[in-house]
């Protein structure tokens, strides 16, 4: 098997520093109290460990990372972030996927854009240890004072002499480390901050990446699965005799997969090529008990949650007492509403899973590789769950459907039921109909001015399902409902309510959560609260904002880049800001009228994710989210009918084109602070500020997503 | 089942399958050649853009009985060493994010500066029409087949 980035295990590293000769190991280790200790660890005892470097004899040095990586970048950031302090040349840090392993490195999930937020510090520290040993174990050589000795490119150098890293690895093993290594001064940074060229890019230009999709093991059977259209329908029957006597059939059978705690039906085609289990899924003819869920359609929901608002709900935040003000009259109040969203990544869902003689393996593209090993030993009754492998190449996307389970869990009951090894691909229109999906939100604002035209009282209530609370009877919203809804602004009353919503529609993470829904209301509110005024909506905000505020900062910026107060005949424009996973950003965007309605012509963000690591990673992420966004404003949304996703695929549910991509242009801020997830910041903004600008050119205000641009 | 011969990057292949299986299986599941990716299977995405005498076509939406006695190139065939202009372009502009459909942007590139070696912003946005990303790479696309151009 050729996979781009191997991950080795734990007994193929011993292997490789016996082989290498002495080497100087250094982990990061948990030390039970929630944080993270720097120490020299031997790697045939110590198991307990998060990333290690291993500096060999050779000059090698190897990072062993314990996430994996989604196209986000962080496996050229993370080595960029040791070598920094190492002294080395980024060039000469290889960096390894670990594999899966919860005892040994701790969660290895990929969400929330947090992979850099929680690495940055021990890496660095990881670094500056080494670099002091090195220093020390020269110093000692010479008999020099160490403060006359520096590290630099890979070496330690003093004014008579100098010696490699390599040549130095042997004493330096044998020192003892510091716990409180000296770090470097952000001035003195060299590669922080430097846009480096991520490693994985050449061979996803010439196919050589290789991603879930693209592994086959011996002996394998391949399944398409035909699942309940309506979530939790439940199989009467089937033609398994018919089927079998397809082209290359080999079994037919019922199978299930659990999404947040239900079961949901399916039955599954295992032929020999992917090809011949489609084709056998085609003739397939189920009998469904759709159990009443077929009469619900999107307009049914959403009457639902219409007089779910009028529920007073839980109060999720509260300062001072709007409850009062907004009682009384001159109130404002408007009603936004999100649909459901697809995750729709480029690669389909898949997995390969074998399960045999006590043990398993896994073969696929995971953001959540641990999660997958404790399922599969789980369900397979294994009970060492480190007698399953696990094997995770490249993700073609994650934007959080890659955190689950469920596609493994059906590749595990199918290998269980026909012995053999089995992979499950879900064809497009299964991973747009099956969700789980991004959730539907309806918003009702209500504001009250003062004689001044600033905000007095404000109320968002948020009407949504909950993606840790989607059954049972508890009815109780919960904090992860107010996600994006920023209250840094000084209002003197201010309340954000929760309704929570529970139906059959499952949903989960999707790329920014809940910031890529409340913040369409609050950004757009906002923005009719200033306009009511007569104000500037940049101004209006400014003035909410406390002055040293790194939402003010980022405010001003991108009205100095976007040339906010100019303005153009025929341009609209509309500003909105957010702060998600620490990262703070401000948006403006630019709209003309065109023959075929309202169209996007230029975005300008500016971000602050604390220390950037590497400034065209973050860009590339705020890009993507951009587009992501967009996608999201004005192309693609999911409609229920009979009690099922009507769109199936992208000629119905449509991303955003390169022809329809505007200009889009990011300012990332120079800040000391830690670094803060990047790979999210953008997409919460571009709705309410699309909406802010349409409003701006036209005076008309669309308050449901996605718009549509054609109809203004 | 009937056998097809196929030439795919030069090199000869000999498939049993059924006629109508869509080219994209043969290349992948046949070939082994995998940098031709699956991900909508109606024609509408671009991922599995190879070239058929030179000209961009949707592998999975191309039954494999129409292929006899055609060239087909993929990714893989594209060069020896990731140094066709468009695969320099696109490492220069830093495109692909997690790489998935990179492929079929980068077919599609090719085969419009093949025809076309400058073309405008308009012919760009028709070209790439249908050739979608999640990850949203679109402005680096456009900036490295404007790049391609110049280096071609
Ligand atoms: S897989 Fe062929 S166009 Fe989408
Ligand atoms: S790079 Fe991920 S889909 Fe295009």
């Amino acid at each position: 098997m050729n996979f781009e980035l191997p991950a080795l295990n734990r007994r193929d590293f011993v292997k490789l520093i016996s082989l290498s000769g002495t080497a100087l190991v250094i982990g990061c280790v948990p030390n039970g109290q929630g944080n993270e200790e720097i120490k020299k660890i031997n790697l045939s005892k110590d198991f307990d460990v998060n990333q290690f470097i291993v500096i060999n004899k050779e000059g090698g040095i190897i990072l062993f990372n314990h996430r994996p990586e989604m196209g986000q970048g962080t496996f050229q950031s993370i080595p960029m972030i040791l070598a920094e302090e190492l002294e080395v040349d980024i060039s000469s840090v290889e960096i390894r996927p670990s594999e899966a392993n919860r005892d040994l490195y701790g969660s290895q999930m990929v969400v929330g854009s947090r992979s850099i937020q929680t690495e940055y510090m021990n890496l660095r520290k990881m670094g500056a240890a080494a670099r002091e040993v090195f220093i020390e174990a020269a110093a000692n050589r010479w008999q020099v004072p160490k403060e006359n000795c520096r590290a630099e490119n890979g070496m330690v150098v003093h004014d008579d002499h100098q010696a490699s890293y390599a040549e130095l690895v042997e004493d330096a093993s044998k020192l003892p480390l510091s716990a409180d290594p000296i770090l470097k001064d952000h001035k003195d940074f060299k590669i922080i901050g430097t846009s480096v060229a991520r490693r994985d890019i050449p061979s996803k230009t010439n196919g050589s990446a290789i991603f879930g999709m693209d592994i086959t093991v011996p002996d394998m059977l391949y399944a398409s699965i035909e699942r309940s259209a309506v979530f939790l329908g439940t199989v009467v029957s089937f033609n398994e005799d018919e089927l079998l006597k397809m082209p290359g059939v080999q079994h037919v059978f019922k199978t299930q997969r659990t999404v947040y705690g239900r079961e949901r039906h399916g039955v599954a085609v295992l032929a020999n090529t992917y090809w011949q289990a489609l084709q056998a899924r085609k003739a397939l003819k189920i009998v469904w008990d759709d159990k009443g869920l077929e009469k619900n359609t999107t307009e049914s929901i959403l009457n639902t949650y219409k007089l779910e608002a009028r529920k007073p709900g839980v109060e999720l935040f509260k300062n001072g007492d709007s409850n009062k003000l907004l009682g009384s009259k001159d109130i404002i109040s408007e009603e936004y509403i999100t649909p459901y969203q697809s995750h729709v990544p480029m690669e389909p869902m898949n997995a390969i899973v074998r399960v045999a003689n006590g043990e398993a393996e896994f073969w696929g593209s995971t953001q959540n590789p641990n999660g997958i090993r404790e399922h599969i030993a789980q369900q397979a009754g294994i009970e060492d769950p480190y007698k399953v492998k696990i094997n995770y190449t490249y993700m073609g996307g994650g934007f959080g459907r890659r955190s689950m389970t469920d596609v493994v869990e059906e590749a595990t009951d199918l290998s269980i039921k026909s012995g053999k090894a089995v992979k499950v691909i879900w064809t497009r229109e299964d991973d747009m109909t099956q969700g789980p999906f991004r959730a539907a939100s309806f918003n009702v604002l209500k504001g009250k001015l003062d004689s001044e035209g600033n905000i007095e009282a404000l109320e968002h209530k948020v009407v949504a399902q909950e993606i840790q609370n989607q059954t049972g009877d508890n009815m109780e919203a919960g904090g992860q409902l107010m996600g994006g809804i920023n209250i840094d602004y000084t209002i003197p009353h201010f309340t954000v309510k929760g309704v929570l919503q529970k139906n059959y529609v499952p949903i989960s993470y999707w790329r920014a959560v809940y910031h890529s829904t409340n913040p369409f209301a609050h950004e757009s509110f906002i923005d009719e609260l200033a306009h009511k005024t007569g104000k500037d909506p940049a101004q209006y905000r400014l003035d909410m904002l406390p002055e040293d505020n790194r939402f003010t900062e980022v405010l001003k910026r991108v009205m100095e880049e976007a040339h906010w107060s100019e303005k153009k005949e025929g341009i609209g424009k509309g500003i909105a800001i957010c702060e998600r996973s620490g990262a703070y950003f401000a948006m403006i965007v630019e709209v003309i009228k065109g023959e075929k309605g309202i169209k996007p012509i230029k975005i300008t963000t500016a971000v602050d994710v604390g220390t950037c690591i590497n400034p065209d990673t973050v860009k590339a992420q705020t890009e993507g989210s951009i587009v992501m966004g967009l996608t999201a404003a004005i192309k693609s949304g999911l409609e229920i009918e009979n009690g099922r996703i009507k769109q199936q695929n992208f000629d119905t549910y449509k991303l955003l084109e390169l022809s329809e991509t505007p200009e889009i242009v990011t300012v990332v801020m120079k800040n000391t602070l830690p670094p803060d997830g990047a790979g999210e910041a953008g997409l919460p903004t571009v709705a309410p500020a699309l909406a802010n600008a349409i409003f701006d050119l036209t005076g008309k205000r669309l308050r449901r997503l996605p718009m549509d641009l054609n109809e203004v | 089942m009937p056998t097809f011969s196929l030439n795919i990057n030069g090199k000869d292949y000999s498939i049993d399958a059924e006629p109508e299986m869509p080219l994209l299986w043969a290349i992948r599941d046949y070939a082994g050649l995998t940098g031709t990716k699956f991900s909508c299977g109606i024609a509408q995405c671009g991922a599995c853009i190879v070239h058929i005498d030179g000209a961009p076509v949707k592998s999975c939406s191309f039954p494999l009985s129409a292929v006899a006695g055609k060239r087909i190139t993929t990714i893989e065939g594209l060069s020896e060493n990731n140094d066709h202009p468009v695969q320099v372009a696109w490492i220069e502009e830093q495109v692909p994010q997690c790489g998935y459909c990179q492929s079929g942007q980068i077919m599609a590139a090719v085969a419009l500066l093949d025809q076309n070696p400058n073309p405008s912003d308009e012919e760009i946005d028709m070209a790439m029409t249908g050739v979608l990303c999640r990850c949203g790479t679109y402005p680096r696309i456009k900036k490295a087949i404007r790049k391609a151009s110049k280096l071609s």
